[in-house]
């Protein structure tokens, strides 16, 4: 099944570089972040994902031929946006399914 | 109705750089654009002239070929300009593609990015949008004491300035979403104890893509410091069109400085001897009843009529003739 990009690669990061520490002050930082915030951080992040693909279809909507900001200034955006393309198509034109609400 | 009114509205608001002339196809915008710049060029005011109509006649008129070259000095003090759209979105894709192989260290622009930037380089609304580009380019970047706008038929003048407030809107949307995401980025951010985030280039993008719009519709919507003057002939349709016209400028807050009557059959010819051929006899009558009705209409905003000439305007010699009719006469 497939994912869009962001996503996936936001949920499987357990516990983030910052959050890792050294000895057991360390590991009770890990599991208080685990317990309290991984879950908050998880989410905000997903649904900045989604806006993403919201901004994306709204900036470059002419890929799937849906124009709607004028193409003289979505180009302006375009090189910043090069690695979120393929992912966000994807994302636009798969069919959904029951796990989606899931996951 | 004498001419001179319209150079008493130049005398009278000396903050007015920015002048524009709209009116149907075909009905002297041009000529009035250029015979304006050539009269405020005489009285030592640096001016320039450019057309944003993909089909200019500037070059016509002056008898030059400026097309793409620029400002182009034509007498003392005055400049005009044709500006080359495709030249224009050509060099933009350019820079996009250097942008995008420099940011990402690539060869080549991928595939799938290139085949966007051809097709959307194909819609309409590129040309379009190029030339209000390079319009904010001119106007922001240069020191004219006028510009003369020599605009582009009434429908496309239209969609021209209302892109303006449409664009503002959208990016401001478009602005705020993004501004959302980075709440969201710095929210997820807190939780995992990250203190520093990349700065959003993206936004700052917006950012300089609506300041860019703004200034230019800032230029046409301004009271102050833009005159916007209407073109027509004394005919019924003109006048319909005009009047739907005007109203349309209107609720977009572009500011009429007047109008201007054109191609105007002089009325002595019609007190000549009883010689005079039906065919004239009835177009002097039928422009009387017009010319009465747009004075009824727009009543003293008209600033002057404008004779028909025996020939057509091109070269400086006509351009002169022109700008004392306009701006001496009467």
């Amino acid at each position: 099944m497939e994912r869009g990009g962001a996503e996936e690669r936001e949920g499987k990061e357990e516990v983030p570089d910052e959050a890792k520490g050294k000895g057991f002050l360390g590991k009770v930082r890990e599991v208080i972040y685990g317990m309290a915030a991984h879950d908050s951080a998880r989410y905000a992040l997903r649904t900045r994902a989604s806006m993403e693909h919201l901004f994306i279809l709204i900036t470059m909507g002419d890929l799937l031929g849906v124009p709607i900001l004028p193409p003289y200034y979505s180009l302006r955006l375009m090189p910043y946006v090069v690695p979120q393309i393929s992912t966000w198509k994807r994302r636009m034109l798969r069919e959904k399914d029951v796990t989606d609400a899931i996951f | 109705m004498p001419s001179s009114s319209l150079a008493r509205v130049f005398e009278e608001h000396p903050q007015r750089r920015y002048v524009m002339f709209g009116g149907k196809g075909g009905l002297g915008k041009t000529t009035f654009s250029a015979a304006t710049a050539y009269w405020l060029a005489q009285r030592g005011n640096k001016v320039l002239v450019f057309s944003v109509d993909p089909q200019a006649s500037l070059s016509d008129i002056f008898k030059r070929d400026i097309f793409g070259q620029g400002p182009v000095e034509i007498m003392d003090n005055l400049w005009a300009q044709e500006i080359d759209a495709d030249r224009h979105i050509k060099e933009y894709q350019d820079e996009i593609r250097q942008k995008i192989v420099d940011m990402y260290g690539l060869d080549k622009v991928p595939d799938e990015i290139e085949d966007y930037i051809e097709a959307a380089s194909a819609e309409p609304a590129m040309e379009e949008s190029a030339i209000f580009d390079s319009v904010v380019d001119i106007v922001v970047e240069s020191d004219y004491d006028y510009y003369i706008y020599d605009l582009v038929p009434l429908g496309h003048a239209l969609y021209y300035l209302s892109m303006a407030k449409v664009y503002d809107e959208w990016i401001g949307k478009i602005t705020h979403l993004r501004e959302e995401m980075r709440e969201e980025e710095e929210r997820a951010a807190r939780f995992r104890g990250k203190k520093e985030m990349d700065e959003d280039k993206i936004l700052g993008e917006l950012q300089y893509i609506r300041n860019r719009i703004n200034s230019a519709s800032k230029i046409l919507t301004d009271r102050e410091k833009t005159a916007f003057f209407f073109v027509l002939v004394p005919e019924e349709m003109i006048l319909l069109d005009t009047r739907k016209a005007a109203e349309m400028f209107a609720k977009f807050d572009v500011p009429i400085g007047g109008y201007v009557v054109n191609r105007v059959i002089p009325e002595n010819l019609a007190t000549g001897d009883g010689g005079l051929p039906v065919y004239l006899k009835n177009r002097i009558e039928m422009q009387r009843r017009y010319l009465s009705e747009i004075d009824r209409t727009f009543g003293d905003q008209v600033l002057g009529r404008v004779r028909e000439l025996e020939r057509d305007v091109t070269g400086l010699d006509m351009i002169e003739r022109m700008a004392q009719m306009m701006y001496e006469e009467g």
